[in-house]
């Protein structure tokens, strides 16, 4: 009986293994392919010697696609956009979620209702807009667009964790005649920690891996941002997958990193945006 | 008598103070509020209204005037060029994606849920379904139309090998949706995955352990325990999935381009083409509100579903 159940465990995970190899193809096949030349990815898709290992496709990727400008552009879009976010959502969240009136809930309730609306639906106003203030092609009319659209779910997150603060802990300051503003500043920011991880790798992957919004608002050759960059090189030399492939590793990286480094936050952002929202 | 009346006077007295006390926090609320009422305003509200308006109007994005049409614009959905074959196409996609995102997420997280002797750690497991969901939707249809090409892509290439008849996925009608579909699920997958194991986690153990005593097998307790209360978990999968299939842009036309013919281009593509390359607005507009409604309605359907079943539990 003990050895057939250790059997049948063994068989599943070996199931498991199969599935997660299979799984893993295409990362394995581009991130092999990233280091060899097109005639080497072309006839050994699936191999690699050391005497096929070259860096040539970064240093195309790097010197030709104007990577670094890109990874520029990205990089102030989701800075900035992020640090917006949290001050905004976590402001937002404490008012909702400390005081008891109709209209905050009602103000609420029409923020969560927002996260329902999808992007690619409003584009066509949107870009009509940025032109009309004057944001179409600047990193500013990207970082705006980006802000609005994921403040509904930071609201959601800051105002379900401020939810869960003991509110006793806040009216024996009040009654020390501490301000709202004192409060938010002092008392409720420095306990925000977990959440605002969780907000900033939400959004932080989201804003990083857009390419509608780049593509939309900031499609000329003075923005582009890294998945436009990539996207329209490949579209240009869709013959030179090397190319390619060392592009999509540098622009993946930071956010590989991330996921690699703070993976417990990741993974609760991710479940407590689907299981509420 | 005269105590209450004094009650009643501090009372008042009170709630007087208390309103100015509460005054000053609604104020200082709403000051708190007013950045995110700004920007979600103008660049959420705003253009979801003006979508609506535009979808009423006859409007090139150039021209000083825009006409109002009225229902024109809906009326003459039906014949604009590959509109059913888009419907099709949109509607094979969202349920294909769906199904199968669904049913190998759901298979996954129990296999992956299991931890014990004999078997490779979960959190690096858990990892590793997770990874191709950090990749951005432009990164992935490079990587997979790259893989699909007919003359060099490893998929061929590996069919050869096995002396099987390479496929030309791209370019044949029916097998690009598939090949569009797989590409989908590679990607998607592991979202579904983590909210399912969050679904499992989340059931009691004694549950189980009752179930044992009382004789039940694995597949028993899998059949009687485990989907019954995964019923939630389920419900948000398929509609979540369901919503970010119909959203879906980049990936899919990365890799196909809408081709063959018509049958793999989907509602967001045809709100792209007709909002930046055809510069009819008021199509374009329709489209969107047809989107918008398509996901809004899925979205009731969830609360719908989740609050009864609330009420039940």
């Amino acid at each position: 009986m003990v050895k057939k159940k250790a059997a049948l465990t063994i068989l599943s995970e070996v199931f498991l293994l199969l599935a997660t190899a299979i799984l893993w193809i295409p990362i394995y096949y581009f991130f092999i392919g990233a280091f060899k030349t097109r005639t080497d990815i072309v006839n050994f898709p699936l191999a690699i010697k050391p005497s096929m290992i070259t860096l040539d496709n970064f240093v195309y990727t790097f010197t030709k696609m104007k990577f670094f400008s890109a990874l520029k552009n990205t990089g102030i879009i989701t800075v900035v956009a992020l640090v917006a976010i949290v001050v905004f959502a976590s402001m937002a969240g404490f008012a909702i979620a400390r005081i008891d009136r109709k209209l905050f809930k009602f103000i609420y309730s029409a923020l969560i209702t927002l996260m329902v609306i999808p992007f690619i639906g409003t584009v066509i106003p949107l870009v009509v807009q940025s032109v009309e203030i004057k944001t179409y092609n600047t990193l500013l009319g990207g970082i705006l667009i980006q802000v609005g659209w994921n403040l509904p779910f930071a609201v959601f997150l800051y105002t379900g964790f401020m939810r869960g603060i003991p509110k006793e802990m806040e009216e024996s300051a009040y009654i020390d005649g501490c301000s709202m503003y004192r409060m938010y500043a002092q008392i409720f920011l420095p306990l925000l920690a977990p959440v605002t991880a969780t907000c900033l790798i939400r959004c932080g992957i989201g804003i990083w891996n857009d390419y509608l919004v780049s593509k939309s608002i900031l499609n000329d050759a003075v923005t582009p941002t890294l998945m436009v960059t990539i996207h329209s090189f490949f579209g240009e030399r869709r013959t030179e997958y090397g190319y390619a492939f060392a592009g999509i590793i540098a622009a993946s990286l930071p956010i590989v990193m991330t996921f690699v480094s703070f993976q417990k936050y990741f993974i609760k952002g991710l479940v407590a945006g689907a299981v509420k929202g | 008598m005269a105590d209450t009346n004094t009650r009643n006077d501090s009372i008042k007295g009170r709630n007087r103070k208390y309103i100015s006390f509460e005054r000053k926090r609604t104020i200082a609320g709403i000051l708190f509020l007013i950045p995110t009422l700004i920007l979600c305003g103008m660049f959420v509200v705003w253009p979801l209204i003006t979508v609506i308006k535009y979808s009423f109007h006859s409007w090139n994005g150039l021209s000083a005037t825009m006409d109002f049409v009225g229902l024109d614009n809906y009326k003459a959905l039906p014949s604009t060029e590959g509109f059913f074959d888009m419907a099709k196409a949109t509607t094979i996609y969202a349920f294909g994606t769906t199904t199968l995102i669904v049913i190998i997420g759901f298979i996954a997280a129990l296999a992956l849920d299991k931890k014990g002797r004999y078997r490779v750690n979960r959190g690096f497991m858990r990892a590793l379904w997770f990874f191709p969901c950090l990749l951005s939707g432009a990164v992935v249809g490079i990587i997979w139309r790259i893989m699909y090409t007919y003359s060099n892509g490893v998929i061929n290439t590996v069919l050869k090998s096995m002396d099987l008849t390479p496929v030309n996925w791209l370019e044949t009608h029916g097998v690009t949706m598939i090949a569009i579909i797989v590409a989908t699920v590679w990607s998607q997958v592991g979202m579904c995955i983590i909210i399912f194991m969050a679904g499992l986690q989340s059931i009691p153990g004694e549950l189980y352990e009752a179930a044992a005593i009382d004789g039940a097998n694995t597949g028993q307790r899998t059949r009687l325990i485990t989907i019954p209360m995964m019923a939630p978990s389920i419900t948000i999968n398929v509609l979540t999935t369901s919503i970010m299939a119909f959203k879906m842009y980049e990936l899919p036309f990365t890799i196909s381009r809408g081709l063959p013919g018509y049958s793999t281009r989907l509602l967001t593509q045809r709100i792209y083409f007709y909002g930046f390359t055809a510069m009819d607005y008021g199509i374009g507009s329709a489209l969107s509100v047809l989107l918008i409604v398509i996901i809004t309605v899925i979205s009731l359907i969830q609360l719908v579903i989740l609050r009864k079943r609330e009420d039940i539990y």
